[in-house]
């Protein structure tokens, strides 16, 4: 389990980044945390011909908040996100939700910006991504861009960032005051991808839902929204009736590709609980600030 | 390509294929085969050594990666003198290891760990996510886990 | 002397019994241990194989020029171009494999994706796998079946041209009949699957050969049986045993999948003495998953019969085991699953019959229990069913069929001779040390309550056989006052170099710091078996401990020739001899009577270590997650050298146990390929997060049948937790029909959808 051979080239900016890319077009590979490139490397499942190595770009490792956006720089390791960023409640939900990402060692290694561009399908920040619709950052040849984390995963492993690009940063919609978040996941164990995820928040004002985010993963060939169901809560009271209603109305939005590991049936009912379940976390995340 | 950096305190060049792991270069180069490869593919740890103080998995980092940093390995953790570190002790007074072959990868994961936060083995949530990070397949964790928090009582004791 | 005893504040010669930290942990801690992948050999090659990724179909060509092209590539080969190569050898001969050889490189046929197709030695590890990438395989895929049941159908895939896939057929007992079956008072039947596993030691397998320049060939290799490898290597290269040396250094771990000689490891020794060139090859996680050896992977159908208090009347099993594609190793554990079926029971009748059948996965082998484990989960799944058809409480039902111990030995009716112990002492134990009743009274309060919690608990009593054939040992005094322990045992992890020398050093009366151990070296080692069925400690610790005792003898005949006055004059004391009014140490003796060496080649027969297993479980019942509140295990192991070690091997079994319970599966698609893109995320073994509370007990009830009385240990927990954790949750799930391991969450969640489809369905007119 080695890496067939490749050129490597350590580069200190955005742009040089972008024309060493250039270089080798369909060919060359951003490195980041490397976590998941390099672990495909060593099966030689991907075997890039240059990988242009980001690291030393230290403008990526920023986090900034602005504006009512938590703007996360391409070089954010997950375990930055272990002590909440922002004293939003989006600082509660990626810190809660890092602690679900591989191990401690992968953590300290691995990127948000490169889980987003590896899209693996049952991966956890592809979910909180598409639940706040976040907006992805691209730089490519033709100058920057962004895309709505919805338009962003296609398929498994597969996203709207073309070759020659790379992302730059990752901005995150703050979710105010009155929001709580919830996250629930299921895996075989500790040491295994998740089957399912599901990612939650819910903005109240007066006792009543005035917004609902609801992030699945798993249950599709990209994450996705379960939008019917967020629409269900809007109005209605925290309640844990409404919570596995909307659970249930999550299901019927899914459609899980076949995978080894658990079948089509199960993972749908499984996400279904699990919407319920962070849909409770994030009422008892309200109340528990209340 | 040629990179130079610190090896358990010494400066160490080397002249390596881009592709050479972390790892690899470390066995095959620098010859400290206590760092051991056990799946290469991050899941295992018993390639763990600690990169500027954070424990890594050195088959997921090209050594290409590692110019300029510094780098931890097993056979680093014995005084010079000899002399045992506490955990290196307690994993031999607790029997945390069978076959030895995950116990560097388990030994450079909790050093930086206990390095980082002693008190990390008062809470149990954070110490089952770092014991979780490493696989073994002989010992069943529980001489490992009791190596941990012996280590670290100990370690308080020194310090 | 006793003073050079004060590091661990013992007397000398008292060390059974005593947690003493082992030998090797000084070096392994530091980094210092040797495995096969450390080692530096000047000159050496690396190998990497190019494996089938389909699991069955002719192959039409394999092309190696561009391969060869490759730089830094010394060499490229398939079968083709080797046609002396030998084929891979059995783990022992049987007529089984008449007709079914295992080229180790694939000829005609490939039969399991994963199989050896070709071979590229280079300069390094990177530069062959870059050769083996550039190798272009052509095979035209064939049907293929990986049931072993399926197998035996007619029309199923022949695996092997005009030989049936059924390779062979054994039993025990006399078949029982219908008319039994019909009048037996309480009959219950159940089918179970024993899933394929991965060993998946940490460190995988691992060889180097070295050719010498006398035509011999030395061997490193990370092994549990150093001199059949030196035997099997000696016959196929014909080249005389005294000139291949087979040096097994630190293991990695090994669990039953180290104990073969591959058809890898032939093909690297091969190419090794035809390029007069050390040559390496070192297993990746990708091969150890798919293309070592599996463990289990049986179907069992099973029958019980019953009075209607609960006596059990007879037992019948069928079953069909697949060897995977080839059956060179998979039909070992058959037989020891054959003479366990009795289980701690007085079962007056049992009927047996084992098939073992090819199919189109990897070749199955001795895994961790090899055998026990599927006999016990045959036995103790069924008596919980029998238990619940009476409506008896699981510990009553066996408390009414346990062998008694004033009954032991006991021989079965499938011809074990159970040596000692207490059954129902060990039942007792566990249940106690479970808190069993609080748990049932627990259990009965949820029920009642109806808030949907599922508790569970399962009880499995099971007695394993440990050790096979004999070991040599011997126990040697230097002139340094050191002693050498010679074994031909060989250590994957379990701590030898401690255990032995606390045996040796007893049995001496001197300081264990002084006993040296020497194994896993077929130079230093004259003969041996090897580390495989729990047998190091009471074959081989055995045969150390009449060694040295034959050592004193020895001495003591020795002081009395040299001091001429006769044996019974001479008296024997922690290393000191005693003859009148002199005195001499043993040192002393070898200084002048010369070298002071005792053998013995010690052949007891098998022991039967047993205990029983108490799991208390909660099921999710919205995901079906299976959650171990509490796991009791009480082993009798015989004699303990050493409790720490003992604990430790508890400890790793139990984990071991669980993953085959809950987690443990080699997935594969229809067609024959391993589902294991993602290597150990794929194929999980427990980590720390799924450790249970676990409490050990212990029964010490030494081996009658030799001196030293160790009964063997490190397999009980693959034997008794897996029936105990899935009768937990057949408990907790109200005893659904068709529960098979793992018990992954959606096995649960399917089992609880099936009760409330049919508690629907009963509700229904």
């Amino acid at each position: 389990m080695k890496p067939a051979p490749f050129d490597y080239r350590a580069v200190g900016s955005p742009q040089e980044a972008v024309s060493a890319l250039a270089e080798r077009p369909g060919e060359a590979r951003v490195l980041a945390g490397g976590q998941s490139l390099v672990l495909e490397m060593n099966y030689r499942r991907e075997r890039p011909k240059l990988l242009v190595d980001i690291n030393g770009i230290s403008e990526l490792e920023r986090i900034e908040e602005e504006g009512g956006v938590l703007w996360v720089g391409a070089l954010v390791r997950h375990r930055d996100f272990e002590e909440p960023v922002s004293a939003d409640p989006l600082g509660r939900l990626l810190s809660r939700v890092s602690r679900y990402i591989g191990h401690p060692p992968i953590r300290t290694r691995g990127t948000m910006a490169g889980s987003l561009a590896y899209a693996h399908p049952v991966a956890e920040w592809p979910a909180v991504a598409v639940a706040l619709d976040a907006g992805i950052e691209l730089l490519g040849p033709d100058g920057p861009r962004a895309v709505s984390a919805g338009d962003f995963f296609l398929r498994p492993f597969a996203t709207a960032c073309r070759p020659g690009e790379m992302i730059t940063g990752v901005r995150l919609p703050l979710l105010g005051e009155n929001s709580g978040v919830g996250f629930a996941e299921q895996r075989r164990t500790q040491a295994s991808f998740a089957l399912v995820a599901a990612v939650a928040t819910l903005t109240v004002e007066d006792g009543t839902i005035t917004a609902a985010r609801i992030g699945l993963a798993g249950v599709a060939g990209r994450p996705i929204r379960a939008r019917e169901a967020e629409e269900y809560l809007l109005g209605s009271p925290l309640s844990a009736e409404a919570f596995a209603e909307a659970g249930r109305r999550a299901v019927r939005e899914t459609d899980p590709l076949p995978e080894p590991h658990a079948g089509v049936a199960y993972r749908r009912h499984a996400v279904g609980v699990l919407a319920g379940r962070a849909l409770e976390q994030a009422a008892a995340d309200l109340e528990g600030r209340a | 390509m040629k990179i130079e950096l610190e090896v358990n305190g010494k400066k160490r060049e080397l002249n390596i294929e881009p592709r050479r792991t972390l790892a690899d270069a470390l066995r095959e180069d620098l010859g400290l085969t206590g760092t051991h490869l056990g799946c290469e593919h991050g899941v295992c740890g018993a390639c763990t050594v600690i990169l500027d103080g954070k424990a890594v998995r050195s088959c997921l980092m090209f050594a290409a990666q590692c110019g300029g940093r510094e780098v931890r390995t097993v056979e680093s953790l014995a005084a010079d003198d000899g002399t045992p570190h506490p955990l290196q002790a307690a994993f031999v007074a607790e029997h945390g290891l069978q076959c030895g072959f995950c116990t560097p990868g388990f030994l450079m994961l909790v050093t930086a760990a206990l390095e980082g936060d002693p008190d990390i083995v008062e809470d149990e949530e954070r110490l089952r996510e770092l014991l979780t990070s490493n696989l073994c397949r002989c010992t069943g964790y529980e001489g490992i886990r009791r190596a941990v928090v012996r280590a670290a009582g100990d370690m308080k004791a020194f310090s | 002397m006793s003073s050079e005893s004060s590091r661990y504040g013992v007397e000398p010669g008292d060390y059974i019994g005593r947690r003493l930290p082992r030998v090797e942990d000084a070096r392994m801690v530091r980094g210092e241990g040797h495995y096969v992948a450390d080692l530096r050999v000047e000159g050496c090659l690396e190998a990497a194989f190019v494996r089938s990724s389909l699991a069955h179909g002719r192959l039409r060509g394999v092309r190696l020029d561009e391969a060869r092209a490759v730089p830094g590539v010394v060499g490229v080969w398939s079968a083709h171009e080797l046609p002396e190569l030998p084929a891979a050898q059995p783990l022992f001969p049987a007529e089984v494999l008449e007709g079914r050889d295992w080229p180790s490189l694939a000829t005609d046929r490939v039969r399991f994706a994963g199989q050896t197709v070709a071979v590229v030695v280079a300069e390094n590890r990177y530069t062959a796998e870059d050769g083996a990438d550039a190798v272009d395989v052509e095979v035209k895929e064939l049907p293929a079946v990986l049931d072993p049941t399926k197998a035996t159908t007619a029309d199923a895939p022949e695996l092997f041209e005009g030989l049936s896939n059924v390779v062979g057929e054994w039993g025990t007992g006399e078949d029982i009949g219908e008319d039994f079956w019909k009048n037996a008072p309480v009959v219950v039947e159940a089918s179970y699957r024993q899933p394929p596993l991965a060993p998946t030691s940490i460190e995988g397998r691992a060889f180097l050969a070295r050719p010498e320049e006398d035509g011999g060939l030395t061997v490193w290799c990370s092994h549990q049986a150093p001199h059949r490898l030196r035997r099997d290597l000696s016959s196929v290269f014909e080249i005389p045993q005294q000139k291949v040396r087979v040096v097994v250094p630190d293991v990695g771990g090994a669990f039953g999948g180290k104990s073969e000689t591959f058809p890898e490891y032939l093909v690297v020794a091969y190419l090794a003495l035809r390029l007069g060139r050390p040559v390496r090859w070192v297993e990746d996680r990708a091969e150890a998953l798919a293309g070592a050896t599996h463990g289990r992977g049986q179907n069992q159908r099973v029958r019980l019969a019953a009075d209607r208090d609960g006596r059990m009347l007879a037992l019948a099993v069928e079953v069909d085991a697949s060897t995977g594609a080839y059956p060179h190793y998979g039909f070992a554990p058959l037989f020891n699953m054959l003479r366990l079926l009795a289980g701690v029971y007085k079962t007056p009748r049992i009927y047996a019959r084992v098939r073992a059948v090819v199919t189109n996965t990897t070749p199955t082998a001795p895994y961790r229990g090899a055998g026990r484990p599927e006999a016990a989960y045959a036995v103790e799944r069924t008596v919980d069913l029998l238990a619940r058809r009476l409506d008896l409480d699981p510990a009553e039902i066996r408390r009414r069929n346990l062998i008694p111990p004033e009954a032991l030995p006991y021989e079965t009716p499938t011809g074990a001779l159970y040596d000692s112990g207490d059954y129902p002492t060990a039942l007792d134990k566990a249940l106690e040390a479970a808190d069993y009743e609080s748990w049932r009274a627990e259990q009965r309060r949820r029920l009642e309550s109806g808030d949907g919690s599922l508790l569970g608990i399962g009880i499995s009593c099971y007695v394993e056989s440990a050790g096979v054939m004999e070991e040599y040992g011997a126990v040697e005094a230097r002139a340094d006052g050191s002693f050498l322990a010679l074994s031909g045992a060989s250590s994957t992890g379990q701590g030898h170099e401690i255990t032995f020398a606390q045996v040796v050093a007893s049995a001496l009366g001197v300081d264990v710091e002084r006993v040296r151990v020497v194994e896993a070296d077929t130079d230093a080692v004259p003969r041996g078996v090897g580390s495989f069925a729990s047998r190091s400690m009471q074959v081989g610790g055995a045969a150390l401990h009449r060694a040295a005792l034959g050592l004193v003898e020895e001495a003591r005949r020795r002081t009395a020739n040299f001091f001429g006055i006769s044996v019974e004059e001479v008296g024997y004391r922690e290393g000191m001899l005693f003859a009148g009014s002199e005195e001499l140490s043993l040192p002393e003796l070898v200084e002048r009577t010369g070298p002071l060496r005792v053998e013995d080649v010690f052949d007891p027969p098998q022991a039967f270590p047993y205990g029983c297993y108490v799991a208390v479980v909660e099921v999710d019942p919205e995901l079906g997650n299976v959650r171990v509140l509490r796991l009791v295990a009480v082993d009798d192991c015989g004699l303990v050298i050493n409790p720490m070690v003992v604990e430790g091997q508890a400890y790793g079994s139990i984990m071991q146990g669980l993953g085959q319970a809950l987690y443990e599966e080699v997935p594969y698609d229809a067609a024959g390929r391993h589902l294991l893109d993602y290597g150990l995320l794929d194929y999980l073994l427990p980590t720390f997060s799924e450790l249970p509370p676990v409490r050990l007990e212990e029964m010490e009830t030494p081996n009658p049948n030799t001196p030293l009385g160790a009964k063997g240990v490190g397999e009980s927990g693959c034997i008794g937790v897996p029936p105990a954790v899935v009768n937990a949750v057949a408990d907790a799930l109200g005893h659904p029909a068709d529960l098979q391991m793992p018990l992954t969450p959606e096995t649960c969640w399917t089992a609880l959808c099936d009760r409330s489809a049919a508690r629907s369905a009963e509700v229904r007119p």
